[in-house]
């Protein structure tokens, strides 16, 4: 975009007066809406003196970052951020493992019971996890799956598969026969053509299913908090109430929890922010 | 494009169809496993009386609709289920109304539309856990919203530690998730509605009002008729926030059904019970799912 | 992209679990020190989370561990409440620590379930289990009499009192009855302050029946209601006199979201003139309120002029089902529970000793600890009763109902009673 461009434009017409006014509001309506991040925020920068202080401040008066350090200057503290970390790269995993390969089929093949699987992606997307939590744990707890990292990942899977099969199916089906067709003359077999021509090509796609599905890992609360029985396993959700209780009523170390936990989800957005936007949207009611 | 598929040799047909399967089955096994299994094994499980004592020794046994008997005549749960409700079509109204909003606003064109609106989107993919967190300290007695609530000369008022205020809380923080959602899908509802209808009908003279009524509405139905069954579907089925924010009080004033399974099953240990729970959770839930697969699929055909 | 993107969170995984080990170390000297003998690990489960008691379990650790090289114990924090969850699906999954500490009343219905392992005859030519005292020491034994674990330190609720608050409202004592009590709270309640006359934990968990108990069986017009006898004529005087506090504005309705600790807060930053006080509290409360004002530990002023009621509380540690090494785990605890460690512990963690020929020096808060040794006298114990989780959720909904539905202490009290009667009269109480 050419800013220079868009001053002369903003101020000279009516309609840069127009734009202008828009954006205004547009960051005002922002401003107002996301405040409540910008208060947990500047609570993580205050004093503990500022934070059990009687009256309210809407800025640290005295900034500092010992909140933060709070947090990870403690041994438990980072350990659960790893956890956090390895619960959302083995959903990543397993969603590209199943998900992407299932979508290809769906998008590309015109086959037998079809219309089966394409309702079980869909009620799978549909079903709360507490439907399937207490027989996953039971069987988990059979198969000795009940405190490794695999056994939340597995769970959460089964929301970010079907996110990824719907999600995915269209950029598929978008893709040229052509150019599926040019590959396998060229002599590559279906699994060749996949890799080399299908993945390249819904990259996008690709992108936004590789974010979400590793958000959803990095979000999840009930399944972590069930089947990672060893305290030593839990991530930073399943850990809440145990920092809770630890800071008691020290709100400042509970928001810069809070914060640390937002912020990978804020700088995903600062660089992917269209490849969620459009994701999302693709996901939901286009299909 | 049958007729084309027939034309071609049978063994390719097959071969191809074997190469579709390979890529398919893989993901439809995977769910069946990991979903489909579950929700058997949890409709069983309703109709025992399986605990933790008896657990461990395998003892437990087929009691029949026992467990749903006792949970509909139990008035905690059908408080529960009341709750589970009225957070539902609270959240939904306030989110969809607001969302709608926004999104007539951010559809326009304008330099900064879509860096704002994407922006807001972080409410909705942050982790909800935190979410309940900062709702327990926007609504503490001397914490921000009453701070606001007293510059109006109002409150304070007791928020969370009041079983009349807490749902309130509860779902204010749970629209501010949800709008972010409806705003983008309905942008997108919104830009399926071609432009030269409008045209056509500012030459007919048609006010504003009329427009939006007579003309956005309508074409967008089946995007609302979506918006607001896939906001049903996420926020029946809400835990996280009311886990981190209440736990479910005060006096189960935000229990709702996802929590109250957990509860069941995670703090009593009554496996089943919770399961019966579970299958309520998940019959109320179907039946705007298959309202909304019916849509899906409608949408499918007309492709 | 996809490449670029999936190395970016690969590398940062790596990056964190990297970190672990190297900020950890610099994190404090007084850290739990490594497992450098190779010596068997057995794990321990606690929730000491007051920075005295959480100190102090590292430091016994480590002084063990030290000591001899048969085993190495491991303390993990695990939060009180999902302690309780872990224990319940450690008993299906088999996912148990070697040793496992639990609050006192809630021992008996985990032995129940199966947590805690039978060690009786590990502990038959034992001596030394004579000076426990036979309260805190019945919790640690299921109805046949059989041991599975010891006590490990008691504690009771006191009154702390502002008493600059107390002279500002122009009273000179420290109320000793409900009566004044009640008028203290209202006279020490300063809007203008941000001040509540009186603060305490009425939270849905055991912390809050701890702290709910002692104004519930609090003696009135010479009668001290029991538990078995909710309904009695003056059962509901205490409750209801919380409950005013909370409809007048004297004591925060936040209460009933408060843990001890949350409500302990607020006194040491002056928001609450009054606080019902742990005896643990009593390790930090110098430090805590810096000076800001004089305090002073009291009798709780429950009912009648001359009577005072309390709770016991108190810490057991168990040997877990499918402990590694019984044996040694044995060995730990009777050596964590001698006499020696037991007074260091009580002074260092700002407990009261289990056993009699334990005898803590305190050189702090003297006073304060004579007061939480007498109040001793007027403390009850929780149980042991298998269904003490059971009751104890009776008594903190019919707080919570009084408090912020404002139904009154009489109806709460009677709705409650209708739960635990029966399960009383199936399986009574110990006499106490």
């Amino acid at each position: 975009m050419n800013t220079r461009k868009n001053k002369g434009y903003f101020f000279h017409t009516k309609e840069g007066r127009r734009n202008f006014r828009l954006c205004l509001i547009a960051v005002l309506l922002g401003i107002l809406f996301l405040f409540p991040i910008y208060w947990m925020l500047q609570i993580s920068f205050k004093s503990d003196m500022e934070t059990f202080g009687k009256t309210l401040t809407f800025f640290p008066h005295e900034f500092t970052v010992d909140p933060w350090m709070a947090n990870l200057g403690d041994k438990n503290f980072l350990e659960s951020l790893r956890n956090s970390f390895i619960n959302g790269f083995l959903t990543m995993v397993l969603t590209v493992l199943f998900g992407i390969p299932a979508a290809y089929g769906m998008g590309r093949y015109k086959l037998k019971g079809y219309q089966a699987f394409l309702l079980i992606f869909l009620v799978a997307q549909m079903l709360p996890a507490s439907l399937m939590l207490t027989p996953m744990y039971l069987t988990f707890n059979k198969m000795h799956l009940l405190g490794t990292f695999f056994a939340p990942p597995i769970a959460i899977a089964a929301g970010s598969v079907p996110f990824a099969v719907v999600t995915l199916r269209p950029y598929f089906k978008s893709v040229p026969v052509t150019l599926d067709e040019a590959a396998r003359i060229d002599g590559c077999n279906s699994i060749k053509s996949f890799f080399l021509v299908m993945i390249p090509a819904v990259k996008t796609g690709i992108i936004t299913i590789i974010t979400i599905s590793f958000l959803n890992g990095w979000n999840d609360l009930m399944y972590t908090m069930t089947f990672n029985v060893k305290p030593e396993m839990r991530p930073l959700t399943a850990n809440i109430h145990k920092f809770q209780s630890k800071y008691g009523t020290k709100w400042n170390c509970i928001m810069a929890y809070g914060a640390i936990l937002v912020l990978p989800v804020i700088i995903m957005f600062i660089f992917l922010q269209k490849y969620i936007v459009g994701g999302m949207t693709a996901g939901a009611v286009k299909e | 494009m049958a007729a084309i598929a027939k034309q071609k040799t049978r063994t390719r047909g097959t071969k191809r169809d074997m190469e579709g399967y390979g890529f398919i089955l893989p993901g439809v096994i995977y769910m069946i496993l990991v979903v489909g299994y579950p929700i058997v094994y949890n409709f069983i499980l309703s109709f025992k009386d399986t605990n933790v004592q008896n657990l461990a020794k395998g003892t437990s046994v087929f009691i029949g609709f026992q467990n749903y008997k006792e949970l509909f005549s139990n008035p905690t749960f059908l408080l529960i289920l009341k709750n589970t409700f009225i957070f539902t079509l609270g959240s939904l109204v306030f989110q969809f109304t607001i969302g709608y909003l926004l999104a007539l606003f951010f559809y326009k064109k304008f330099t900064l539309a879509g860096p704002i609106r994407g922006l807001m989107l972080i409410p909705y993919m942050m982790p909800m856990a935190v979410t309940g967190l900062l709702g327990q300290n926007l609504f503490l007695q001397d914490g921000l919203i009453n701070k606001i609530l007293s510059w109006f000369g109002a409150g304070p008022l007791p928020w969370l530690t009041s079983t009349a205020t807490a749902m309130v809380a509860v779902v204010i923080m749970n629209c501010w998730v949800g709008i972010p959602f409806n705003m983008l899908l309905l942008i997108s509802g919104l830009s399926n509605v071609p432009e030269d209808v409008y045209e056509a009908s500012a030459i007919d003279g048609a006010s504003k009002m009329q427009q939006f009524f007579l003309i956005t509405l309508p074409l967008m139905k089946d995007a609302i008729l979506a918006v607001l069954m896939l906001g049903f579907i996420y926020t029946f089925r809400a835990f996280d926030l009311m886990f981190i924010m209440t736990s479910g009080g005060p006096l189960n004033s935000t229990d709702v059904l996802g929590t109250y399974s957990y509860t069941l099953s995670f703090t009593q240990y009554q496996f089943s019970k919770g399961s019966a729970v579970a299958i309520v959770l998940f019959l109320c839930l179907m039946v705007i799912g298959i309202l909304y697969l019916v849509l899906i699929v409608k949408g499918e055909k007309d492709e | 992209m996809k490449r670029k993107l999936f190395s970016v969170l690969l590398s940062a995984a790596m990056v964190t679990s990297m970190a672990v080990p190297v900020l950890a170390d610099d994190a404090a000297s007084t850290d739990l020190k490594p497992n450098d003998k190779g010596a068997e690990e057995l794990t321990l489960w606690h929730y000491f989370d007051s920075s005295a008691d959480a100190q102090a379990i590292i430091d016994f650790c480590n002084e063990y561990n030290e000591l001899q090289d048969e085993v190495y114990i491991n303390p993990t924090y695990v939060s009180r409440q999902e302690l309780m969850n872990q224990y319940t699906i450690g008993a299906v999954s088999g996912e148990l620590p070697d040793i496992g500490m639990v609050d006192s009343p809630d021992m008996e219905s985990y032995i129940a379930l199966g947590v805690f392992e039978d060690v009786t005859d590990q502990f038959a030519d034992w001596e030394e289990i004579e000076n426990f005292y036979p309260g805190p020491l019945s919790s640690c034994k299921d109805a046949d009499g059989n041991i599975y674990g010891l006590p490990q330190n008691s504690n009771c609720l006191c009154l702390a009192v502002n008493m600059d608050a107390l002279a500002e409202a122009g009273i000179d004592e420290i109320p000793t009855n409900l009566e004044d009590f009640k008028a203290a709270v209202e006279a020490t309640t300063d809007e203008s302050q941000s001040r509540y006359g009186f603060s305490m934990s009425a939270v849905s968990t055991e912390e809050g029946t701890f702290q709910l108990l002692p104004w519930i069986v609090a003696t009135h017009n010479g009668t001290k209601t029991s538990l078995s006898d909710l309904t009695a004529e003056d059962a509901a005087i205490g409750l209801d006199i919380l409950g005013g506090f909370v409809a007048n504005g004297q004591m925060s309705s936040e209460c009933v979201n408060w843990t001890q600790a949350d409500a302990y807060n607020q006194f040491c930053a002056g928001k609450a003139a009054m606080e019902e006080l742990g005896t643990w509290q009593l390790a930090t409360i110098e430090a805590d309120v810096n000076g800001a004002f004089e305090y002073k530990v009291a009798l709780l002023p429950t009912g009648d002029e001359g009577t005072s009621s309390s709770t016991i509380g108190g810490e057991n540690f168990g040997i877990c089902t499918g402990c590694k090494n019984t044996e040694e785990a044995v060995k730990f605890l009777k050596w964590f529970m001698s006499a020696e460690e037991e007074a260091k512990w009580a002074t260092q963690a700002g407990k009261l000793p289990i056993r009699s020929d334990a005898e803590p020096v305190y050189d702090y808060e003297e006073e304060g600890f004579e007061t939480f040794q007498e109040e001793m006298n007027y403390a009850l114990a929780r149980g042991p009763h298998a269904e003490w989780p059971t009751i104890s959720e009776q008594i903190y909904t019919a707080a919570q109902k009084v408090f912020l539905n404002g139904e009154s202490a009489a109806d709460a009290l009677a709705a409650a009673n209708e739960v635990i009667a029966p399960i009383l009269e199936e399986n009574p109480l110990p006499e106490q």
